[in-house]
């Protein structure tokens, strides 16, 4: 954990672009939102690795996606179950149902669904959310965090030598 | 664009799916291994267990080897047992958690195989078999025996033995009261004495006259007080007499009363054991019964899924860390419910031959296949029995399940079956069996015609009663079966009728009717004792009471009659003795008056005698 979190202000205050760590975080939504093990979730792991997006950021929002996540399974439920009984998408569902493939990605399961909409909609609006935090935290946080006590305890620990390692 | 590619990170991403492929190709047959002996022994609540299991890649599929399923009942046998079991398995569904498998093939399937080890779970949740009796027993036990009826039957007997016990205490003691408060024989021998002093001899003095009444007035005086006191000895002698007669005569009626309601409800009568052939293979059906209704049991629960596990496992999801969600299934020609063998063939050695079983379309979620179950049987050169054909279908893809059986047997050699009644024993006979039977709503209707031909009895007893069963049956070469069972599957109502009934009917009516007898003679006899364990003396001492009730009105009249004793006053006497002397005197003139008379009579006789003479 120390680890993972000495990865991300690596990240966070590196030369990382902003739009690739903020990526990176919100497309761990989608592993958070939906049930872990499935298909879809290998898709998206494919995606992490292969796109250019900042992977601690996208380790650390799959564990605090799927911690909200926990939380917002009812919600995921009902909205998927909405979707997978509304009458003008039957058609749809009927059609892709009779795909092997596109059921393995579980689309008719409601959680699964539910969670995959919610993340998906969230999608662009986290990330530029999270590309302004990061922009706000480098210009006008990171001199202020560095003075703090507390940070500088922090820099005498061993999660200190961590990132120092990494960020060499 | 390719600034956004990371082509290390595709490497990345195939060694990490890489080294989850093969963790899960090595750890599942472990894991298959261990969910079917865990889920199996859960199910059939004995061990299960599985040799070896191999996990094929192409094609994809599993093979069991050497599974053993325990009787839970019977911890040393083998319920069922087979060599190998090979099924294949969709890809696609297994990458979303469903096992279905096209075919399925068991070999060497065998029933009832014995056990080197106890199969016996260490914990068993499984309930304990009742050992419930058969019709048989049940019918011989509807005659129970004297000592159990006497002490199950809440009877009038022993009720009005202990009233009148309870009452003759009461009585008896209100008697003993009064009766000491009567006076005895040698109080009224002193009252007679002391009276007749009081009245004899002559008043000297009108002092004397005045002692001898003051006594006799305290002695009237005593007389009242006993004669109270005997009115009321007698009045509690007559209460306790007419109460305790009262009880006597209840008591005695008792006996009669619980005879006759005891043999109301203890009839061994032809109604009781109406149905002979529920005597006779009531036993051996009632097994088979059990042991369907058993394993129907314990998979019915499973069979209601509709996929929608929220319903199902609403407990288990209280457990798990998120919510499972559920799958909505849309029509298809390919439904994947959660398991589903589409055909599945078992064989194994039986009587001689070989089992052959078909099953389709095996799915504990038939709401998502759309299709019952249906397994069928049918026997291969077998020895004992000719044809067998058995179906069953298990339809719960609509909401109200029904589940079917039917079975045909043809030229079942019969092996020997113990009548269980007198030593008869059905030494052989061929049986031509159909049966059908259908659970609906939880409800089950089934019959059952079996057709008895070349039937051959046998039996050794010595009784009378056997004897004549015996005969009764030498001469019967054949005979129909029908049985019916309807009602809720936990204690349906099943019924026996035979032709066999009719022709044996007169022979065990003579046994019940000599049973009966005799145990309405121990009945009466038992009640009888109970009588005279609480009548006892109590008859000896009514007789007592009776006798007691005489002797205090003898007592009584003798008090009365001292009581009207009167003591004569001195005047009285004084006047009485001057009438006496007055009377005496008269007398003594009248009689010298009288002799005067008769000597002038005489003389004057005398006289005109001699006259009379001188004329002459």
């Amino acid at each position: 954990m120390l680890t993972l979190l000495a990865r991300l202000f690596k990240a966070l205050n590196s030369d990382s672009a902003p739009g690739q760590v903020a990526f990176g975080f919100a497309l761990s939504m989608i592993v958070g939102f939906t049930p872990l093990l499935s298909l879809l979730n290998l898709i998206v792991l494919l995606i992490a690795c292969v796109l250019r997006i900042n992977l601690s950021a996208f380790l650390l929002g799959v564990v605090v996606f799927s911690a909200l996540g926990y939380l917002l399974d009812p919600v995921s439920a009902s909205v998927g179950e909405a979707l997978l009984t509304l009458p003008s998408l039957q058609a749809l569902w009927t059609d892709a149902y009779q795909s092997d493939w596109l059921r393995v990605l579980a689309f008719n399961h409601t959680v699964t669904l539910g969670g995959l909409v919610i993340a998906l909609v969230a999608l662009i609006p986290v990330t530029l959310i999270a590309r302004v935090l990061i922009l706000q935290y480098r210009h006008r946080l990171l001199a202020w965090v560095n003075r703090l006590k507390i940070v500088q305890v922090i820099k005498a620990s061993k999660f200190w030598a961590l990132y120092t390692m990494f960020a060499e | 664009m390719t600034k956004w590619i990371r082509w290390s990170g595709l490497a990345g991403f195939l060694i990490i799916v890489g080294l989850i492929a093969a963790l899960v190709v090595l750890a599942l047959p472990m894991a298959i291994r261990f969910t079917i002996e865990f889920v199996g022994s859960k199910v059939a609540g004995a061990e299960v267990s599985v040799a070896d299991v191999d996990v094929g890649l192409s094609p994809l599929g599993v093979t069991l080897r050497d599974v053993q399923v325990a009787d839970a009942r019977q911890p040393m046998q083998n319920l069922v047992q087979f060599d190998t079991a090979t099924a294949d398995l969709e890809l696609a569904p297994l990458l979303v958690g469903k096992a279905i498998s096209q075919q399925l093939v068991v070999d060497n399937l065998q029933f009832h195989t014995e056990r080197t080890t106890s199969g016996a779970l260490p914990v068993s949740d499984v309930a304990e078999e009742s050992n419930e009796p058969g019709i048989k027993e049940k019918t011989l036990e509807a005659l129970p025996s004297v000592d159990e009826v006497l002490a199950r039957e809440t009877l009038k007997t022993p009720a009005a033995g202990k009233a009148l016990s309870e009452s003759w205490e009461t009585q008896s003691q209100a008697v003993e009261t009064a009766m000491a408060e009567v006076p005895d024989q040698a109080a009224l021998s002193r009252y007679r004495t002391e009276i007749e002093e009081i009245t004899s001899g002559r008043l000297e003095s009108i002092e004397d006259f005045r002692q001898r009444k003051a006594r006799l007035d305290a002695l009237k005086a005593q007389f009242k007080k006993d004669k109270q006191a005997v009115e009321a000895a007698r009045t509690a002698v007559t209460t306790g007499k007419q109460e305790v007669s009262d009880r006597l005569g209840e008591l005695k009626r008792a006996p009669g009363e619980d005879l006759s309601y005891l043999k109301d409800k203890y009839q061994l009568s032809g109604t009781g054991v109406s149905n002979l052939t529920g005597l006779l293979f009531g036993d051996d059906a009632a097994n088979w019964a059990r042991e369907a209704l058993y394993w129907y049991e314990r998979i019915q629960p499973y069979l209601s899924d509709d996929g929608s596990e929220d319903d199902s496992q609403e407990v288990e999801e209280e457990k798990q860390a998120r919510l499972a969600g559920e799958f909505v299934h849309f029509p298809t020609d390919n439904p994947w419910p959660d398991f589903l063998i589409r055909e599945a063939r078992l064989s194994g050695p039986f009587d001689g031959g070989s089992l052959v079983i078909r099953g389709q379309d095996i799915t504990h979620q038939q709401k998502v296949t759309g299709r019952a179950t249906v397994f069928t049987a049918t026997g291969e050169q077998l020895q004992k029995i000719g044809d067998l054909d058995a179906r069953l279908t298990l339809d719960h893809t609509g909401q109200r399940g029904r589940d079917s059986l039917n079975v045909a047997v043809s030229d079942w050699a019969m092996a020997p079956v113990a009548l269980g009644v007198a030593g008869a024993e059905l030494s052989q006979a061929k049986v031509q069996l159909a049966s059908q039977a259908v659970v609906e709503g939880g409800v089950l209707a089934a019959d059952l015609k079996a057709k008895v031909r070349q039937a051959t009895f046998d039996g050794d007893g010595q009784t009378l009663f056997a004897r004549e069963l015996n005969s009764a049956l030498k001469g019967i070469s054949q005979f129909s079966v029908n049985a019916t069972a309807e009602g809720k599957l936990s204690s349906p109502a099943v019924t026996f009728g035979s032709d066999l009934d009719r022709q044996i009917n007169a022979a065990l009516s003579q046994r019940l009717n000599a049973k009966q007898d005799e145990f309405e003679a121990r009945l009466q006899k038992r009640l009888n004792q109970q009588v005279a364990e609480y009548a006892g003396d109590y008859a000896d001492e009514l007789q007592s009471l009776i006798d007691m009730e005489g002797s205090l009105s003898d007592r009584l009249n003798s008090l009365t009659e001292l009581a009207s004793t009167q003591l004569e006053d001195f005047k009285a006497q004084q006047e009485r003795e001057a009438k006496e002397k007055i009377a005496a005197e008269k007398a003594e003139a009248e009689a010298k008056a009288k002799a005067e008379a008769d000597a002038r009579k005489q003389d004057l006789k005398n006289k005109a005698k001699n006259q009379l003479k001188s004329l002459f």
